[in-house]
């Protein structure tokens, strides 16, 4: 039975995910542009993927329904493991976001991304017959919020996004009534209006800065975007070639290896190579999509489908970060952008729905 | 049961839901690729060429200014190095803007300060003083303005100290391997060894203007950086001096480090050098002689009678201006690294208009010295002959008429000498400066002469002698002086000419106005047998190698005794076709005239028995004491009818046989033309004689050794 199972292995979104991550690296090594502190610190970007590959197996070995039974205890660990940060975690870039295990530095809000994907899918599978009412809609975003709450105070607002976009996403495939939807949307808008003000200003400024361009803005202010938008589209069509490009490469593109490695690329492989990226995204969005369709009960389809929206709103805010149609955010792109955590969270996501993929049909069992 | 269980979840998500999450997710990546395509393919070509501009940087060599040199090869004006420390930010030992500054670095900057005289810190950074920053006019320390240069441009070196002594820049230069980004920049500065002595001539340079900052950044200059002549032969051969600055193209990263050359290099082209043609010691000499006059004159009167002159000095068979003193000057060496506001301003407000060159510039009534144009024409059209003596009783009465048929009205002339000069003929005409003669051939007089020059026979012949025109010398700002005619008045006053006006302006005076230079030259014309020679101020052009480029070749202007300059007028006084040229022996006997007032006319007391190493050098000459009335003396109530203030004139040349040396001397408000102006003339002659004895190396003859005939 267990040998039978390796049949439904998805190798196309295994496959897809695992030649993004080698592009990824490669990407990587071309943007650190002869940096040697960033040269010594993207060393390990390989380490994380094989690392990510074995628990990957192993997530996908493991029965989800497991993750199910064990959810609260789960739930704890997630906010235990934020809280930790706060006794002994690094701060960097003003945000304290790691821990440092001694041997890798992790970012737990990452890995918390693939933990509330589990907590909330199994939350939403149990409460399927209970009435979609407003009470249904409060509970399950206190139960987000629980957790969200000591992502949003490190502060990073990202990442909390991310989490309240799994959410979301789960409320409204589980069918909440669209009445509902548009209070939802008119006390998230009170609620973002009211929230403005308590932003960093760095954050409130990033807003104001593409909400409303000053035309006279001081150079710092647009260069990153500005930059972005010089790098994608000096590609071209074909683009300038790996290790070629001048903006990359003499450094004009900031955050090149992170935030803005889709710039990068675009600018190195033209718009065949940003199109081909791009497409491949869309491509495990897709698997995932179809793993929840055919997935064998309600938990795992809607493990499969929260990972998948997850996957395409990382996708579609990094690269329309770069494209300069989303405000500047920290949001990497997804198997490419350098961060082990984020690698680490991005593949084990695909060992859960790699193990959803397995158990198609074996309901029983 | 299986399928049970499926299609009892499959019900709780309703399809029209995920298929809206579907279209969600292909509109955006629809609209990404939209996005991607118009940044790429349509834009591509946008943004390719922004980020060329972003990695590619012009630099721009710059190149030397040719030097300048007087005839003997003395050096007038050249470029010196001007030292600044400079420091680079990136390569200091650690980061300058780190808080506190790393040991290394403020070990540095401690050092440094006192050598330079800079504080280590000074000054709040903020986005109002960072956005005011310009190098070497701040009050930043150093730790600020390197701070500022590392946010701009850390690979690039920025000026801490600007134009330190070179004792430090040598200290600084040696310490410069144990302080790694400290360096020495060396700049070119223009120096004017010379200085006042001939600032009239060479000038000084300036910052590009702005309003002609395209024009120049097109030819390759740098504004704020290359510096252009503003004055003298600085402005107007700016473009032999100047050279061409060089130019690389370089590839460079986002903090400005190069890292390749795209294109060759093009190396810079330095400026030619110029030898010009003044001689520095005559024009020392000169200018010591107009200065020791004018200050005697005023120390005799007991007041500041005049504080305003001119002397030139060039060779009639060349052209060569020898010296051009234009008295007051300014100090270029002051304007050498800047041009300091009060400075200029004080020059700008000064009513004796120092920046002015009063030698080619400035418009005067020539007065007397004018009496050539009117002698040569009279005699070359016949309206009197050689032997022909007029009456010179003192004053005469003629009639001011403005038209044939004006009944007019009479008008009393007088000859500067009361008593009259008795009968005199051509010479002895102009040996006296004799005013009645002059107002008979140049308006006629009834009963000696039927029918005077005339204004427009007489404009003829000063415009061949030089006068109303610009003379082309290589100086900016010359002017063209005024030779009136009918028909000049006419357009310009709405009046007729009258009689009364030829008689003034035979002599010189009324609407005629010259410069020095003119007056100069039509002497110079008179001495080289009616020759005109372009008069210059460059001798050659060199290439930065020493090499001549161009080579001295005197250019005759024209030659008044062959080319045909005058309009010949008929008997109504209307212009023809034709024109003429003038008698050879009309000059001949200018000459004899002009000779003749060194031997017992009007400068006998002045410029005769000019002994030199022995040799009695020949003067032939012509005094001038014009009479003025400008708007200066106007205010200083001056203008008394009939004893308006006057102008000292004197020009002339020597040897008489052989002349190698014309010299005009002009002193503004100067009185007397002989008493004041000869004596200047007299002693520029004395110089350059004693220059000529000097050089040819000829043994010096005492004073007692001359036997005196």
């Amino acid at each position: 039975m267990k040998r039978e199972i390796w049949r439904n292995f998805d190798f196309w979104l295994f496959g897809a995910a695992l030649f993004l991550s080698i592009f990824g690296i490669m990407m990587i090594q071309s943007a650190i542009a002869g940096n040697a502190t960033l040269a010594q610190a993207v060393s390990r970007q390989p380490l994380y993927l094989i690392g990510g590959t074995v628990l990957m197996l192993i997530m996908a070995a493991i029965d989800y329904h497991y993750w199910g039974s064990l959810s609260r205890f789960i739930y704890i660990f997630a906010i235990i493991s934020l809280l930790i940060i706060y006794v002994v975690g690094t701060v960097s870039f003003g945000s304290a976001r790691w821990l440092d295990t001694g041997v890798i530095m992790i970012q737990p809000s990452e890995i918390v991304k693939i933990l509330m994907i589990m907590v909330l899918a199994d939350f939403f599978a149990k409460n399927i017959d209970k009435p979609h009412d407003l009470k249904w809609i409060f509970q399950s975003f206190l139960m987000t919020f629980g957790v969200v709450i000591w992502i949003l105070l490190q502060p990073n607002l990202s990442t909390s996004i991310v989490i309240f976009v799994i959410w979301f996403a789960l409320v409204w495939i589980c069918g909440v009534p669209v009445k509902y939807l548009l209070i939802l949307a008119l006390v998230g808008i009170v609620l973002i209006a009211a929230a403005f003000p308590l932003l960093e200003d760095y954050q409130r400024g990033r807003i104001i800065n593409f909400l409303f361009p000053d035309p006279e803005a001081s150079y710092g202010d647009t260069y990153n975007v500005e930059q972005a938008l010089i790098t994608i589209g000096s590609g071209g069509l074909l683009g300038e070639g790996y290790g070629q490009g001048t903006q990359v490469q003499l450094r004009f593109l900031k955050v090149r290896h992170t935030d803005f490695i889709f710039s990068a690329l675009a600018e190195e492989f033209g718009f065949v190579g940003a199109m081909t990226v791009m497409g491949l995204l869309l491509f495990l969005i897709w698997r995932c999509m179809e793993i929840g369709r055919t997935a064998s009960d309600l938990y795992g389809s809607l493990i499969a489908y929260s990972y998948a929206a997850m996957l395409f709103f990382q996708t579609a805010v990094n690269i329309g970060v770069n494209l300069n149609v989303v405000p500047v955010s920290g949001l990497p792109l997804p198997f490419i952008s350098y961060g082990g955590s984020s690698l680490l969270s991005s593949i084990l996501g695909i060992g859960l729905v790699e193990s959803v993929a397995l158990r198609k049909g074996t309901i029983t069992s | 049961m299986i399928m049970n269980e499926q299609k009892s979840y499959q019900k709780a998500i309703e399809p029209w839901r995920i298929r809206v999450i579907y279209i969600g997710i292909a509109a955006v990546f629809c609209f990404y690729t939209f996005k991607l395509f118009s940044l790429q393919i349509l834009q591509g070509d946008y943004y390719l060429a922004q980020a060329e501009d972003n990695r590619t940087e012009e630099i721009n060599l710059q190149t030397e200014r040719g030097i300048i040199m007087d005839r003997n090869g003395v050096v007038l004006a050249r470029n010196v190095a001007s030292y600044n420390v400079t420091i680079t930010p990136a390569d200091l030992p650690g980061d300058p803007t780190e808080e506190p500054l790393p040991g290394a670095i403020q070990e540095i900057y401690r050092e440094l300060s006192p050598l330079i005289g800079v504080p280590v810190s000074n000054g709040v950074l903020n986005d109002e003083t960072v956005k005011t920053f310009t190098a070497c006019n701040t009050d930043f320390g150093i730790t600020e303005v390197v701070i500022i240069q590392d946010t701009n441009a850390p690979y690039s070196a920025v000026n801490v100290a600007c134009d330190i002594d070179r004792e430090t820049a040598m200290i600084i230069q040696e310490k410069a391997s144990d302080w790694p980004g400290v360096g020495i920049e060396v700049q070119p500065i223009r120096e004017y060894p010379t200085g006042s002595t001939t600032s009239e001539i060479i000038g000084f340079l300036g910052p590009i203007p702005a309003t002609l900052e395209e024009e120049y950044r097109a030819a390759g200059y740098v504004p704020n950086r290359d510096k252009v002549g503003y004055a003298g032969v600085e402005s107007s051969l700016n473009d032999i001096l100047a050279g061409t600055n060089g130019k690389r193209v370089v590839e460079v990263d986002v903090a400005g480090k190069e890292i390749r050359d795209i294109e060759t290099p093009i190396d810079p082209v330095p400026g030619n050098n110029v030898k010009l043609t003044i001689d520095t010691r005559l024009q020392a000499a000169a200018k010591a002689a107009l200065i020791g006059e004018i200050d005697w004159w005023n120390r005799y009167f007991n007041t500041i009678r005049s504080s305003n002159g001119v002397v030139i000095a060039l060779n009639p068979k060349t052209g060569e201006v020898l010296a051009m003193v234009s008295y007051p000057t300014f100090e270029n060496n002051r304007m050498a690294k800047y041009i300091p506001a009060y400075y200029y301003n004080q020059l700008m407000s000064d009513p004796l208009t120092p920046l002015f060159n009063h030698a080619v510039s400035a418009e005067h009534p020539p007065g007397s010295v004018f009496k050539l144009s009117t002698a040569i024409g009279a005699l070359n059209e016949g309206v009197v002959t050689p032997t022909q003596s007029l009456t010179c009783p003192g004053k005469i009465s003629i009639t001011e008429k403005y038209s044939p048929n004006d009944p007019g009205s009479e008008r009393e002339y007088v000859c500067y000498d009361k008593l009259g000069h008795g009968k005199v003929y051509y010479q002895r005409a102009i040996a006296l400066s004799c005013d009645i003669y002059f107002y008979k051939i140049g308006g006629g007089y009834e009963g000696e002469v039927e029918e005077g020059l005339g204004i427009d026979r007489l404009a003829e012949y000063a415009k061949a002698l030089g006068y109303g025109q610009v003379t082309g010398i290589e100086l900016p700002g010359e002017a063209e002086g005024l030779i009136p005619t009918s028909a000049w008045k006419r357009v310009n006053l709405s009046e007729n000419w009258s009689t009364g006006d030829t008689y003034i302006a035979a002599m010189g005076q009324g609407y005629v106005l010259s410069t020095a230079l003119q007056v100069a030259v039509s002497a110079a014309i008179v001495a080289n047998d009616g020759v005109y020679m372009q008069p210059t101020l460059v001798r050659e052009v060199l290439d930065s190698n020493g090499n001549v480029i161009q080579p001295f070749t005197p250019k005759v202007k024209w030659d008044i005794t062959k080319d045909k300059l005058i309009t010949v007028f008929d008997e109504n006084g209307i212009p023809t076709e034709e024109k003429k040229a003038v008698e050879p022996w009309v000059i001949k006997l200018t000459q004899e005239g002009m000779r003749m007032t060194i031997t017992e006319g009007t400068a006998k007391n002045y410029l005769s028995n000019i002994i030199i190493n022995g040799k009695d050098i020949p003067v032939a000459g012509k005094t001038g004491t014009a009479e003025y009335c400008d708007n200066v003396a106007q205010d200083k109530g001056l203008c008394i009818p009939g004893n308006w203030p006057t102008h000292s004139w004197f020009v002339g040349y020597a040897p008489y046989e052989d002349p190698e040396i014309a010299v005009v001397a002009f002193v503004y408000n100067g009185g007397e033309g002989a008493s004041v102006a000869g004596p200047i003339a007299r002693k520029v002659f004395e110089a350059y004689f004693q220059l000529k004895a000097i050089d040819a190396g000829e043994p010096e003859v005492k004073e007692s050794e001359i036997t005196t005939p």
